[in-house]
């Protein structure tokens, strides 16, 4: 694996970065000799060393050449992870890491057992941590007065707080906890990239997010994080990735007003029109333009949450968030000076499944209208 | 003295004695058992949602539906609802209507009613779930030829006129839902749809057209779209493991 390391740097000069043997290779008829992954460093880079000063051919190096005698990526030229895996190790790998979360999500159920870090008081100027959550869709509610509203449920699933890092180390005003979210496969990353989960002991996670934290709150890496974190009656920001629409002219990206349909338009009906005047001889730096439009993170600020439901880890946030259908959110605590009074008191620094408070499985907000109750009457 | 030694084959023997044919017992409770019907706002709408949030949204419909009852009903039934007004004398609002469309998935499903109440078109939009609802009363369960009776709108007046005292019609509960195969007299052209274009495919209307616009009307139609494959979305499955959930946490 040391060699590796060496070769890739080698290898990215002629621009293939491949780790296993290309298709096409295999294609032409059996593996090249030189360049199969077991080859050791120093014989590697030899060999490498007299190929730099040969005149470039498609056989000789690993990787396909183009008209130009520039290596050329090809789809074909980059692999997948079980691409030179037997059927029965493939299924073997993932029987394990299957096995390997299960255990790993066992042994961290219980939080408070496994000396968490010291407790404090919340105070009205601790600020907690988050959770990333996923967007499952919306749904209508109705409050006691017969008023309808519209909520967006975020299930919790598989929240882990993965890594501390203090106030001088991240070189911020706060210090910061790493959260991740939903679980995903190990087998697409580096190994650098999965230290994170090992260190933390838990399965690898789809997102992770960093979180501003006052030093009273901060958490064990490796505790999970429920909906339960939130109460219903607090208000959240949710921040999440855009629905991307790529290319957009200025009508949709800035609503713009365009021209006319007709009286006399020529082949023009959505442009800009005028960027500037005259005196100021430039444009300036900013100018509203066609461009790629979404796929960005945006924050939707003082999100009532109506509702939480224990068992399955759904939160009840009101209004609508960004993002599609199952993408991840991140949500935390308002920040907006309109709702401090009605965040007091949450559960500091965050709810603990195994600790003595034990939830009923809905906890609805009071002006909620539920439908264990008989119909609304205005008597 | 009896007969039957007297009677004869057709070839001129003496017959068999035949015993008369066992009596049918048609099970009336069966029958009801057999005829499921499954609120059409329960079937997902096809997409890439999680059917977990579906999951979720159930529990919620099943929940309303044990406190409160929601009766059995089709587009072309007769339907009285009454509702919690806050601006109404005694406090609460009845009205009377066919069902003209259901509509919407889940917790936000609707339905329109349609009357003409003094010489005035009247149609409400209700949905099926909103707590405010206090009754809802079928007075006449039939079906129509058409999933979707926007067309009264532009028929005539007396096809969607019904009393606001009319009494419940009685019917027995093992008969199958009764299809009214009424064809409804429009009023003289323009209409606010198209109605006689194959898109709608409208069965209950008898068009008075000439020939020629009726034929013109058949430019409009695309016979390749019973055939598209990807349009396909065959609910049956999900129906029966919907209707298994529903029926089990609806008898508990």
């Amino acid at each position: 694996m040391a060699g590796w390391g060496l070769l890739g740097r080698l290898w990215g000069r002629l621009g293939a970065a491949a780790p296993g043997r290309p298709l096409w290779a295999a294609k032409r008829g059996g593996p090249t000799p030189g360049r199969s992954p077991g080859v050791t460093g120093a014989s590697a880079a030899a060999s490498l060393h007299r190929d730099l000063w040969s005149p470039p051919s498609g056989e000789a190096c690993g990787c396909p050449l183009g008209q130009l005698g520039f290596a050329v990526r090809h789809v074909n030229s980059t692999t997948w992870w079980h691409e030179h895996l037997s059927e029965e190790n493939v299924q073997f790998l993932k029987k394990i890491t299957a096995e390997e979360y299960k255990a790993q999500t066992a042994s961290k159920l219980c939080p408070l057992k496994d000396e968490p870090w010291p407790l404090n008081e919340w105070k009205p100027d601790s600020i907690r941590v988050g959770v990333v959550a996923v967007k499952l869709g919306m749904m209508p509610i109705w409050t006691k007065s017969g008023k309808k509203h519209a909520v967006t449920l975020l299930k919790v699933q598989d929240c882990h707080v993965l890594r501390y890092i203090s106030k001088e180390e991240s070189g911020g005003k706060t210090s910061k906890l790493l959260v991740g979210g939903k679980n995903a496969s190990p087998f697409s990353k580096s190994e650098s990239a999965m230290e994170i989960f090992k260190e933390a002991g838990v399965p690898r996670k789809q997102k992770v997010t960093t979180f501003n934290v006052t030093d009273d709150a901060i958490i064990k890496p490796g505790t999970p994080l429920y909906a339960a974190h939130f109460r219903p009656g607090q208000f959240v920001d949710v921040t999440a990735k855009t629905i991307g629409k790529g290319f957009q002219g200025v009508m949709k990206r800035w609503g713009f007003k365009g021209q006319p349909a007709s009286h006399g338009q020529t082949k023009t009906h959505r442009r800009p029109g005028a960027i500037s005047t005259n005196k100021a001889a430039k444009v300036y730096r900013g100018k509203k333009m066609p461009g790629k439009m979404g796929n960005i993170y945006r924050t939707s600020f003082g999100l009532k949450v109506w509702r939480i439901n224990t068992k399955h880890d759904i939160i009840y946030v009101n209004g609508s968030v960004p993002g599609h259908t199952n993408c991840l959110v991140k949500v935390k605590d308002s920040k907006l000076p309109t709702y401090k009074d009605c965040n007091k008191n949450p559960p500091f620094p965050t709810f603990f499944a195994d600790g003595d408070e034990k939830l009923p499985e809905d906890l609805y907000d009071e002006e909620i209208f539920q439908f264990t109750d008989p119909s609304v009457t205005y008597a | 003295f009896s007969s039957s030694e007297y009677r004869m084959n057709s070839d001129g023997q003496p017959a068999k004695f035949q015993p008369p044919p066992k009596p049918v017992i048609i099970d009336k409770q069966k029958q009801r058992e057999e005829r499921r019907f499954l609120s059409p706002e329960f079937i997902p709408p096809r997409g890439r949602t999680d059917p977990f949030k579906f999951f979720i949204e159930r529990k919620d419909m099943i929940q309303r539906r044990k406190v409160f009852n929601i009766p059995e009903f089709y587009v072309g039934s007769v339907l009285a609802v009454t509702t919690a007004d806050p601006y109404a004398n005694e406090k609460v609002n009845r009205f009377v209507g066919i069902c003209v469309q259901r509509g919407g998935k889940g917790l936000g499903a609707t339905f329109v009613l349609r009357n003409v109440i003094e010489d005035q078109g009247v149609e409400i939009c209700y949905e099926l779930y909103n707590p405010r609802i206090q009754a809802i009363e079928v007075l006449k369960l039939e079906k129509r030829l058409d999933d979707n009776l926007m067309y009264l709108r532009d028929a005539l007046p007396e096809y969607s006129t019904f009393d606001m005292n009319m009494k419940p019609v009685s019917r027995l509960d093992h008969e199958e839902i009764p299809v009214n195969k009424l064809q409804v007299r429009m009023k003289p052209k323009p209409w606010s749809k198209r109605w006689e274009r194959p898109k709608y495919n409208i069965k209950g209307i008898k068009f008075e057209l000439p020939e020629k616009k009726m034929k013109e009307a058949q430019k409009w139609s695309q016979p390749w779209l019973e055939f598209d494959m990807l349009r396909e979305y065959d609910t049956s499955k999900i129906e029966e493991k919907i209707w298994k959930e529903v029926s089990e946490e609806l008898k508990k």
